[in-house]
C-alpha cells in the first residue's frame, strides 16, 4: 500500500484519540477506589525465606496479624510512614521510610515478640503478608 | 595484734568494746573502722591465715534447688574469708533497689541510697577501685554510646576492683593494729543473753581441737556470710528455742542470689559501634564496664525486677570463644598472677591439681589468648546478654537447720534456693523493653531466649548470698532494724549481706563494705 498523506493523517488521529482517551482514563482512575493491596511494593523488601514465612504463620495464627490480604493492607497503612513508603517510587527511600516506620513502632509500643524476636507490629504485618501472597 | 586460739595459754576470758566476729570484707572493714575511732575489737576468725581443709569443711550443708548453686566451695572460712574467691566486680545498689515496688511485696528498704551514699564513698578505698565514677556521664570521651533513649534505657556503670584479697591487704594492719584483738581459729559456736534480758552478755567461741573461750563486750557483731549469719542465730537455741533473733520465724528467710544467666540475642546492624559496651576501659584510675539497665520508671511501671545487663560478644570464630574458662583456667589463672608478682599462690596443691584435671581447657586458652593477638576480631554484631538478674524476694527461699551436726556440735545449714518462673518472666520482660528500646533507635534486633515456660536450671548461683537476716521495719518481716541490730536483742548487729532487704542487680561486696562502714560509725557513737 502506498504511504499517502490520508493515510499518514488517519494514523496521526487515531494515535491521537488513544493518547487522549489513555490520559483521560488515567486522570479518571485515579479517582476511583482499587480494591486490591497496594503494598506489594514492600513485600520486596521481606527476606523470601522460611523464617520470614514461619514468622508470618505465628503472627496469624497468634491473632497479632489479621488473615487476609486486604486486612494486612489496611494494617500497614495505618501508620504514616509506612503510607509514605507504600507510595514512595524510589527503592532506597521506601526501604527507609519502612525502617523508620518499624522504629516508629517500637517508640510508640507497637512490637510483638514472636519465636522469641521482638519485632515491630509493621515487621510482622509483612512477615503475614508475604505469607498470604506467596500463597495466592 | 594477731593470735591463734590453738595456741597454748589461750585464755578462757577475752573482752573488748566491740566483738566483731568473721574477717571477709564486712568485718575486717568494721574492725579497721572501730579501731581507727578508739574502739577495743575483739575480732573473731574461724579460720587460720589461709585455706585449712578441716575448718572449710564445717562450711558443709545440703543444698535443695532447682538452680545451680553450692554451699561448700563458694564460700572460704579462713582470714580474708570469701574476699579470697571474689571476682571483684562493684557497683552501689540503684536508687530504685530502695524503694518499694507495686506487684511485689516484700520490695523496700528501711533506708534509701541516698542514706547509703557518704558510706560507698568510703567503701572504694577498702576495694582499691579508684575514684567513684558511677555517676560518669562523659561516655563519649571514649567512645560511642548506644543512643537509646534514656526514658527507657539507661546505660549504668560498674567498677572493677584488681579484686582486693583482704587476707593480703589486711592482715599485717590488723596485725600492727593496737586497738584490733584478733584470733584465728575462734569459731563462734554460742551466744548467751544476759538472764532476763535481751542484751547478749558473752559469745562462745571453740577450736576444733577442744578449746573453748569466751568473749565478753558491749556490742557483738556477725559478719560470717549470709548462710552462716543465719546458721549461727538459728543455732543459738539454749534460751531462745527457734534461736536468736527468730521470735517470729524470719531468721534464714528471704534467701536470694543473683541469677547468672547469659542468654538472649541481641543483633546490631552493620556499622552500630558497641565496642565500649564489650571492653573494660580505664577512667582517672578508676576501671569501668558499661552494661544496661532499663530506666526505674519502667521498673516500677512494669513492676519488674531490676538488671544491669552485659553485652557479651559472640564470635562465629571459635578463636574468641572463653568456652574454656573453667575451674582449670581459673585456677592457672590464678598461678600465673601470683608468680608474676613474685610470689606462690595460695592453695597452690589444689590449683595445680585443676589445671592437671583441665590441661586441654587450659592449652585452648593459652593458645586463644595468643593467637587473638595476632588476629584482632572483626567488629561484632552479635552479642547475649550475661547479667546476673535480681530475684524478688521470697520468703520460702530459705536457709534452715539440717539434722546433721558438724564437728563443733552445730547443726549444719540446708540452703533451698527458690527460683521463681516469674523471675525469669521478669528477666525477659526486661529483655524485651530493651529489645524495643534498641528496635525504635533502629540500631538492631532481640531474640528472646528465656522461654515462655522456664525451668529453674537455666540460673547459676552469683555466689551473692543475701537476705537470711533481711533488713526491715516490721520484726516480723525482717530480722534487724535500719541500723542492722537484731530487733529482738539490743546490743547484737549483723554485717554483710544478710541483711539485705533485696538484692538489687549490682554485686554485693560494695554495698557490705558501706554498710561496714556505717554501721562502725553508728557502734562507735553508741558502745
Ligand atoms: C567465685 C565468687 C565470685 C564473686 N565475685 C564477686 C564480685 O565480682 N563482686 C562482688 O561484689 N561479690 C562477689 N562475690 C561475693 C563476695 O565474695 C562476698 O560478697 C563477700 O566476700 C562477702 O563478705 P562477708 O564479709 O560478708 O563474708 P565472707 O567474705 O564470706 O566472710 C565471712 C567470714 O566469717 C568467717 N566465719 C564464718 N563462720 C564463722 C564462725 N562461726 N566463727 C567465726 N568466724 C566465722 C569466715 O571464715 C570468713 O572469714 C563473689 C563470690 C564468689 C564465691
Amino acid at each position: 500500500m502506498a504511504l499517502t498523506r490520508r493515510l499518514l493523517l488517519g494514523s496521526a488521529g487515531v494515535a491521537a484519540l488513544g493518547a487522549a482517551i489513555y490520559g483521560g482514563s488515567r486522570a479518571a482512575c485515579s479517582f476511583v477506589p482499587r480494591n486490591h493491596p497496594d503494598f506489594f511494593s514492600l513485600l520486596d523488601i521481606v527476606p523470601d525465606d522460611a523464617a520470614a514465612r514461619r514468622l508470618g504463620r505465628l503472627a496469624i495464627e497468634a491473632g497479632l496479624a489479621p488473615d487476609g490480604l486486604s486486612a494486612l493492607g489496611e494494617k500497614l497503612a495505618e501508620g504514616p510512614l509506612v503510607r509514605a513508603a507504600i507510595a514512595e517510587p524510589c527503592p532506597t527511600t521506601r526501604a527507609e521510610l519502612l525502617r523508620d516506620g518499624c522504629a516508629a513502632d517500637f517508640a510508640q509500643n507497637r512490637f510483638v515478640t514472636l519465636d522469641g524476636w521482638v519485632l515491630s507490629e509493621t515487621e510482622a504485618t509483612l512477615c503475614a503478608a508475604k505469607l498470604l501472597a506467596g500463597a495466592a | 595484734m594477731i593470735s591463734d586460739l590453738r595456741a597454748a595459754g589461750a585464755p578462757a576470758d577475752i573482752a573488748g568494746d566491740v566483738c566483731v566476729v568473721g574477717t571477709g570484707p564486712a568485718g575486717l572493714t568494721l574492725a579497721i573502722e572501730l579501731a581507727g575511732k578508739g574502739r577495743r575489737v575483739v575480732l573473731l576468725e574461724a579460720g587460720g591465715e589461709g585455706y585449712e581443709a578441716d575448718t572449710q569443711e564445717l562450711c558443709k550443708g545440703a543444698v535443695k534447688s532447682g538452680g545451680h548453686i553450692d554451699i561448700a566451695d563458694s564460700r572460704l572460712r579462713q582470714f580474708g574469708g570469701t574476699s579470697g574467691h571474689w571476682t571483684g566486680l562493684c557497683a552501689p545498689l540503684d536508687p530504685v533497689d530502695f524503694e518499694p515496688r507495686s506487684g511485689s511485696p516484700h520490695h523496700g528498704w528501711p533506708i534509701r541510697r541516698a542514706d547509703l551514699d557518704p558510706f560507698y564513698l568510703r567503701a572504694q578505698s577498702y576495694l582499691d577501685l579508684g575514684p567513684s565514677r558511677y555517676g560518669w556521664t562523659d561516655l563519649v570521651s571514649v567512645g560511642a554510646p548506644l543512643p537509646l533513649d534514656p526514658a527507657r534505657v539507661e546505660t549504668v556503670i560498674h567498677q572493677q576492683s584488681p579484686p582486693t584479697r583482704y587476707a593480703e591487704k589486711f592482715l599485717e594492719t590488723a596485725r600492727a593494729a593496737a586497738k584490733i584483738d584478733c584470733w584465728l581459729h575462734a569459731n563462734l559456736v554460742d551466744l548467751t543473753l544476759a538472764d532476763g534480758s535481751d542484751r547478749v552478755e558473752n559469745v562462745t567461741v571453740a577450736t576444733l581441737d577442744g578449746v573453748r573461750t569466751r568473749v565478753t563486750a558491749k556490742a557483738f557483731v556477725i559478719a560470717c556470710g549470709a548462710i552462716e549469719n543465719a546458721r549461727i542465730l538459728l543455732n543459738a537455741r539454749s534460751q531462745r528455742p527457734a534461736g536468736i533473733g527468730n521470735e517470729h520465724g524470719v531468721v534464714g528467710r528471704y534467701f536470694t542470689d543473683h541469677m547468672t544467666i547469659l542468654t538472649s540475642l541481641v543483633l546490631l546492624n552493620e556499622g552500630v559501634d558497641a565496642k565500649i559496651y564489650c571492653e573494660p576501659f580505664s577512667v582517672d584510675g578508676a576501671n569501668l564496664e558499661l552494661a544496661l539497665r532499663l530506666h526505674p520508671d519502667v521498673i516500677k511501671r512494669e513492676g519488674l525486677n531490676n538488671n544491669h545487663a552485659f553485652l557479651n560478644a559472640r564470635y562465629d570464630d571459635a578463636l574468641y570463644s572463653d568456652d574454656f574458662r573453667n575451674y582449670g583456667w581459673t585456677s592457672f589463672a590464678a598461678m600465673l598472677k601470683a608468680f608474676s608478682h613474685g610470689r606462690a599462690p595460695d592453695r597452690l596443691a589444689e590449683r595445680y591439681c585443676d589445671v592437671m584435671d583441665d590441661v586441654g581447657g587450659v592449652t585452648t586458652g593459652v593458645y586463644r589468648h595468643v593467637m587473638r593477638r595476632f588476629r584482632p576480631p572483626d567488629q561484632p554484631r552479635a552479642f547475649a546478654f550475661r547479667q546476673d538478674a535480681e530475684q524478688a524476694p521470697n520468703p520460702d527461699s530459705r536457709v534452715t537447720l539440717a539434722e546433721e551436726k558438724d564437728r563443733l556440735g552445730l547443726n549444719r545449714a540446708t540452703l533451698d534456693w527458690r527460683i521463681a518462673a516469674d523471675d525469669f518472666l521478669k528477666l525477659r520482660r526486661t529483655h524485651e523493653l530493651i529489645g524495643a528500646a534498641i528496635g525504635a533507635a533502629g540500631l538492631g534486633r532481640i531474640r528472646l531466649e528465656i522461654p515462655e515456660k522456664p525451668e529453674p536450671g537455666l540460673a547459676y548461683s552469683g555466689y551473692h548470698h543475701m537476705g537470711t537476716t533481711r533488713m526491715h521495719a516490721d520484726p516480723t518481716k525482717g530480722v534487724v532494724d535500719a541500723d542492722c541490730r537484731v530487733h529482738s536483742v539490743k546490743n547484737l548487729y549483723m554485717a554483710g549481706s544478710s541483711v539485705f532487704t533485696t538484692g538489687g542487680a549490682s554485686h554485693p561486696t560494695l554495698t557490705i563494705v558501706a554498710l561496714a562502714i556505717r554501721l562502725a560509725d553508728h557502734l562507735a557513737a553508741t558502745a
